[in-house]
């Protein structure tokens, strides 16, 4: 007799794959709320959206760009999830337990995000230079022979078939980390905690080696004839920093505005997602500072030009907020151990560093289609339509599960779990 | 008023004087980590302050009981990192562009860039000095001699034994008062030490 939860049927499937096991939940672990929990970012988003299309009507250019780094953002937020979830699995690391749900339903986002990856297929011509036909025929005035020789990997059909088995390995790894957790909810199969590791370590290099190539495709290919070998890195560091921040983000908003999880996730267990915020943040400092220093050093032109542009015409000013708030503010701010108890504070670094991903991607981005720095109304709308949609997903699945993996084994010692 | 405030700091960091008649405290002896902790929360509780216990291996919680609050090593190994950047900084500064500038494929004689990696490393090496300078230094360490070596069970402490000492500085002690407390909340053994080598059981 199985009793694992149905799968969900076909549409919904890309917001949640499995049938409610609410009911099952404990009471402590039950979701209160009704509908508007999802319903309301998930409008917000499609409303966003419908605005941003103003924007695609009055220059389509702005409008892919912005949609570009939004759902980038996302991207990288939900692989960062993907990626903290199993280094949680593989550590057997039980002080996590009680927040593993949140990032459980976090990762369950490559279909929808594959989905909303559609749009930019119609806008690779103006996103990516190298789908130019004229820079590969050696009559035109327009022949790049540097972009010519790259051509056997950079080329519509391959970047479309490398996206769709990245998404495809993404959706696998995620879908099993995150049905066999849900599935051990309702029955509590003592093989599933080996699950769970034997899943994380094949997916651990499987995702490591898709998210590195998946950067070089999906970004850093907008400025085809300069390359970066620790551009994969860097996309990593800021998604891992940005998934952190959204997991201690939706235990917050989940006690204060839901009154939910109250002596289950703890100070204790903000001190320690502080304590990897602050990890990230000096991370992503160490690894986009390497990229910057080595360039700096060689000196050589086709690997500065990249940098070059990011510092000037007020892109340097955008590169020294980079500096000033994705590193030397919320570094000095997390470093007392009284920060990361204070869930005000900690809250407010969340949302912060949401937002300075969010700026940093934009930094990687919009210099690519515009000489000089600044913001377009529709780099905002994209964003946060996007984030919306995403997020409404994210509190679906929340609201359909317990809000914990109520029969984890090492449960009962994340719960007593204290920093000494 | 200076003795005073030095006798307070060496208090802290658990070295107490003896009075004037060579009293260095009482030491008290429990059956086991539980009770050390309940013993050193109930004489927290009685008004002590110069107090300290000891045990073979940490206890959870310990902190806590004995009221110590959040450890200040922090502070050290931030003042310590602080040092570290700007040492790194001045020496960058002064070796390359001041005291012997070299030119280097047009660079610049001094640039942040090339500079970040010793920053950080000085930072980082300082930072390590002040921790463990700062965490010798408030737990009053290196210390060779301790009256309470002149007392033989206390060698147990290193092996399964579990001991609070109550220091005769603190305002509260008395011999005898103290003693008949330290009684009262489960105390296996109590022994007089002396700091001229006199233990008295």
């Amino acid at each position: 007799m199985s009793t694992s939860p149905e799968q969900n049927a076909s549409l919904s499937w890309l917001a949640d794959p499995l049938a409610s096991t609410r009911e099952a939940a404990e009471r402590t672990y039950r979701a209160v709320g009704d509908r508007r929990a999802w319903l309301l970012p998930t409008a917000l988003g499609v409303a966003l959206l419908a605005i941003s299309l103003l924007g695609l009507w009055q220059s389509a250019e702005d409008f892919f760009f912005a949609y570009l780094t939004g759902w980038s953002f996302l991207v990288t937020t939900a692989l960062g999830g993907l990626f903290f979830l199993i280094f949680h699995h593989l550590t057997r690391a039980s002080w996590s337990v009680t927040i593993n749900r949140i990032n459980e339903s976090l990762i369950w986002a490559f279909p929808l995000l594959f989905v909303l990856g559609i749009p930019l297929l119609f806008g690779m011509h103006d996103l990516y230079h190298w789908t130019h036909a004229e820079l590969y025929d050696p009559s035109s005035p327009e022949y790049d022979e540097i972009l010519a020789g790259k051509r056997a990997y950079l080329n519509t059909p391959f970047w479309i078939a490398r996206m769709v088995f990245y998404f495809a390995v993404w959706t696998l790894v995620s879908y099993r980390l995150y049905a066999f957790s849900i599935r051990q909810d309702v029955d509590p199969d003592p093989d599933i905690p080996a699950k769970l590791r034997s899943t994380s370590a094949w997916g651990l290099p499987l995702t490591a080696v898709t998210v590195a190539f998946a950067s070089y495709d999906i970004l850093m290919s907008t400025s085809p004839h300069w390359f970066s070998t620790i551009f994969g890195v860097y996309f990593f560091s800021g998604g891992i920093l940005s998934a952190v921040a959204v997991i201690t983000l939706v235990a917050a908003l989940l006690q204060s505005t839901g009154g939910r999880l109250q002596g289950v996730i703890t100070k204790e267990h903000y001190q320690d997602l502080g304590k990897y915020l602050f990890g990230f943040v000096v991370f992503w400092a160490y690894i986009a500072f390497s990229q910057y220093m080595l360039y700096w050093y060689g000196g050589i032109p086709e690997e500065t030009v990249w940098f070059q542009h990011r510092l000037q015409d007020g892109w340097g000013w955008h590169s020294a907020f980079l500096l000033g708030f994705h590193f030397v503010v919320p570094f000095l701010v997390l470093l007392p151990r009284g920060t990361k108890r204070t869930l005000p504070i900690l809250s407010v670094m969340a949302v912060w560093l949401i937002g300075m991903h969010w700026f940093d991607l934009h930094w990687v981005v919009l210099p690519v289609l515009r000489d000089s720095a600044g913001f377009h109304w529709v780099d905002f709308t994209c964003w946060l339509g996007l984030t919306g949609i995403f997020a409404g997903g994210l509190m679906y699945r929340l609201s359909r599960h317990p809000l914990v993996p109520q029969n984890h084994p090492s449960l009962s010692a994340s719960l007593h779990f204290e920093n000494s | 008023m200076l003795d005073e405030l030095l006798r307070e700091i060496k208090a802290m960091m658990g070295i107490y004087d003896s009075d004037a008649d060579q009293v260095y405290g009482l030491l008290a002896e429990f059956p086991d980590p539980g009770a050390l902790l309940h013993a050193a929360e109930a004489v927290r509780e009685e008004g002590y302050s110069h107090f300290d216990t000891h045990s073979p291996f940490p206890i959870h919680g310990m902190d806590d009981a004995m009221g110590l609050g959040n450890s200040k090593v922090g502070y050290f190994t931030f003042l310590g990192g602080v040092t570290g950047l700007a040492t790194a900084t001045l020496l960058q500064w002064w070796t390359a562009a001041v005291d012997y500038p070299l030119n280097i494929s047009g660079k610049p004689f001094f640039a942040v860039e090339p500079s970040v990696p010793i920053m950080f490393e000085l930072t980082v090496l300082f930072a390590a000095f002040g921790a463990v300078g700062g965490m010798l230094a408030l737990n009053g360490l290196p210390r060779p001699y301790n009256p309470l070596f002149y007392s033989e069970r206390f060698k147990g402490a290193s092996d399964d034994r579990f001991f609070l000492h109550i220091a005769a500085s603190d305002d509260q002690f008395d011999a005898e008062e103290t003693a008949r407390t330290l009684r009262s909340i489960g105390a296996l053994h109590i022994e007089l030490v002396q700091d001229d080598g006199v233990a008295d059981a």
